[in-house]
């Protein structure tokens, strides 16, 4: 494995990466040795009744972290764990949100804090098979987790009889194959059923009808992955962390123009000045920050003057972005707000599914006005022409979140770099010296 | 004579039975034709159908949707080069020039006159703390420099057969080592327009 770039250790808010680093985590061994593993499934499944598993989650306030920040115990609330017939977990591994690596970083280190965090959300919603859909490029992060699974049922924790109980567990994996909208819950579903990968319709959601047809859980890796500590130390003590309303911490992947990139555990409510300039060690020597985007590239930007914001869920809701997929991409003052849009408007349009129409024909059609006002041949009308797209491509005019995050990428490079939109396609000059590698 | 051995056709008929439902199957029928032969031909795809019992054309429809399902050959070693934002920043664009001139390929559809190489652009991998970054050869690559690429480039000169590699639901060589004939112009990836190269533009 590569060097280790992110937290790890003793540290008051090192929950998910305390044991990060030991030689040999990613073993059952040295996972359960070292860093007190399988506690919490041997307490789930002996002592605890799935409705006290569900109760500690919601005690937690523990909320998704894949994106849309949901709040996980309710989500887990939803599964009619006695309907009859075969229920599912599904964990999305299909991590593919720009500037977001986090859950490779648990995969690599840790691959059986999520096996038992898979375990233990199975056994509360009543279902008795997971399968985690892991993009397809994540071959070594794969073969972790495959290990991980094995050697989990060779010990007994998964398998007919997990810890002596009689409640059959098993993991299975399904590869991506390559699309970023699978990392939408029912664009996945469509995949992991095999079909071309398009959002469905809700209702119903997923809870009802989901892999399969079957009721299915939903969770993002990180999610899973800290369900041991909440059953560990009880959701209370999770809830003293963070904020009120996005208690805890989330791990945070923080790429771009820093010092140091890496992903960092952050207890929510922390200022994004000490995850960019303290944990991050803030922009090269001889530059400035410009620009961030605070969770991944679907977050809204917000400019330097804005570095004091937040990290919790609310405080960047009233900055008019959000906390998204933990991933900070930082931009200096040497690269160009305009050609850095043009380059996530490519991304977005690329991948769109063409389910909708305002998403299939609204991302081409920014990135070939993006196009024109970069080979300085804009005008007023492109810059308008921005905005309408923009306009259309939002607000519950597509089936997912896709076109609204690429109408949102067009909307706030505007609203906070007007001037040098205007600089380019009013007076077809860039005043940034240096060029980013795009467009 | 069908595209496809008759040992890898039989793998393929196992695998429905190993989901709720047997369409599930279609992803992990076309790796292993894909596996076999480089890339999806259309014979290829029309056997896996007839394997699974399903329809041609909703095998092709998904194929064309996926990234990692090439309809056109590909070089034995194909680099997938990140140039999405967070690796934009540090520098891709170069990365992909150079992996260019090395492997002597102009455009995403090529590949090296010799069968070993081709290369194209791709989405965020997930390792962004690591940027520039790519994968090759089921690996990632980190901290990418001129000098990476072309040690990467020459070590694979030097060495034609791959080794081994094993894919995550069990070890199995991937695939043979017959050198490919030149790319033809691939079908559109999502049954939509081929992805443009990304042109780069002048400064300012």
């Amino acid at each position: 494995m590569a060097e280790l770039r992110g937290s790890s250790g003793d540290a008051p808010n090192h929950i998910l990466t305390r044991w990060f680093g030991t030689p040999d985590l990613h073993t059952l061994d040295v996972y359960e040795a070292k860093a007190g593993g399988y506690k919490a499934l041997r307490k789930a499944l002996l002592d605890m009744s799935p409705a006290e598993i569900t109760g500690e989650v919601k005690t937690s306030g523990l909320r998704g972290r894949g994106g849309a920040g949901f709040a996980t115990g309710t989500k887990w609330g939803f599964i009619n764990r006695d309907a009859p017939g075969p229920k599912y977990v599904v964990v999305n591994a299909d991590e593919s949100e720009p500037g977001t690596s986090k859950d490779r970083y648990i995969l690599e280190n840790s691959p059986h804090m999520l096996v038992e965090g898979i375990l233990i959300a199975a056994y509360a919603v009543g279902a008795n098979q997971a399968w985690v859909y892991i993009r397809g490029e994540y071959d070594e992060p794969s073969r972790m987790l495959t290990e991980a699974i094995e050697e989990a049922r060779a010990k007994g924790y998964a398998g007919p009889k997990p810890m002596g109980k009689d409640y059959p567990l098993d993991i299975r994996l399904y590869r991506g194959h390559g699309a970023y909208i699978c990392g939408e819950e029912t664009a996945l579903l469509e995949s992991l059923e095999g079909k071309r990968a398009q959002p469905r319709s809700r209702p119903p959601f997923p809870a009802v009808k989901g892999a399969w047809g079957r009721p299915t859980l939903l969770n993002n890796v990180e999610t899973l992955a800290t369900v041991p500590w909440i059953i560990n130390n009880g959701g209370a003590a999770y809830a003293k962390l963070g904020t009120d309303k996005s208690p805890g911490t989330r791990l945070m992947s923080v790429s771009g123009n820093v010092r140091k990139p890496g992903v960092y555990e952050v207890e929510l409510g922390q200022t994004f000045r000490h995850v960019i300039m303290e944990l991050a060690g803030g922009v090269p020597e001889g530059r400035n920050l410009k620009v961030f985007w605070p969770g991944g590239s679907s977050a809204p930007v917000l400019p330097a003057s804005m570095l004091d914001t937040k990290t919790d869920m609310e405080s960047l809701a009233a900055a008019r972005s959000m906390g998204g997929s933990g991933g900070v991409i930082v931009m200096d003052d040497t690269h160009c707000i305009v050609k850095a849009a043009h380059r996530l408007l490519q991304f977005y349009a690329y991948e769109s599914c063409g389910k909708c129409t305002p998403c299939r024909i609204g991302g081409d059609w920014a990135v070939r006005t993006y196009e024109r006002i970069l080979a300085g041949e804009g005008s007023q009308v492109e810059l308008d022409t921005l905005i309408r797209v923009s306009d259309g491509l939002q607000n519950g005019r597509c089936l997912c979140g896709l076109g609204d995050s690429a109408g949102w990428v067009i909307d706030s490079t505007i609203r906070h770099f007007r001037e040098e939109y205007e600089d380019h396609a009013l007076r077809h000059e860039c005043n940034v010296g240096k060029v980013p590698a795009i467009a | 004579m069908s595209a496809l051995s008759s040992h890898v056709l039989e793998e393929i008929k196992e695998l429905p039975a190993k989901y709720p439902q047997p369409r599930s199957a279609v992803m992990p029928a076309l790796d292993l034709a894909q596996e076999e032969l480089g890339h999806l031909t259309p014979e290829a795809m029309s056997e896996v159908a007839a394997a699974l019992e399903l329809d041609p054309g909703y095998v092709e429809g998904v194929a064309t949707f996926y990234s990692l399902f090439h309809l056109a050959p590909t070089g034995k070693h194909r680099f997938y080069v990140c140039t999405n934002l967070s690796c934009a920043l540090r520098g891709a664009d170069e990365i992909v020039e150079r992996v260019r001139k090395q492997i002597g390929v102009g455009s995403s559809d090529q590949v090296s006159p010799d069968g070993l190489f081709s290369y194209e652009e791709v989405e965020c991998l997930g390792a962004c703390e690591y940027a520039p970054m790519m994968r090759l050869d089921h690996r990632y690559y980190y901290d990418l420099t001129a000098e990476k690429v072309d040690a990467l480039v020459a070590e694979r000169r030097s060495s034609s057969p791959l080794t081994p590699t094993l894919s995550p639901e069990g070890e199995r060589e991937r695939r043979s080592s017959s050198p490919l004939t030149p790319a033809l112009s691939p079908e559109g990836e999502r049954g939509k327009k081929p992805r443009a190269p990304r042109k780069k533009k002048a400064d300012g």
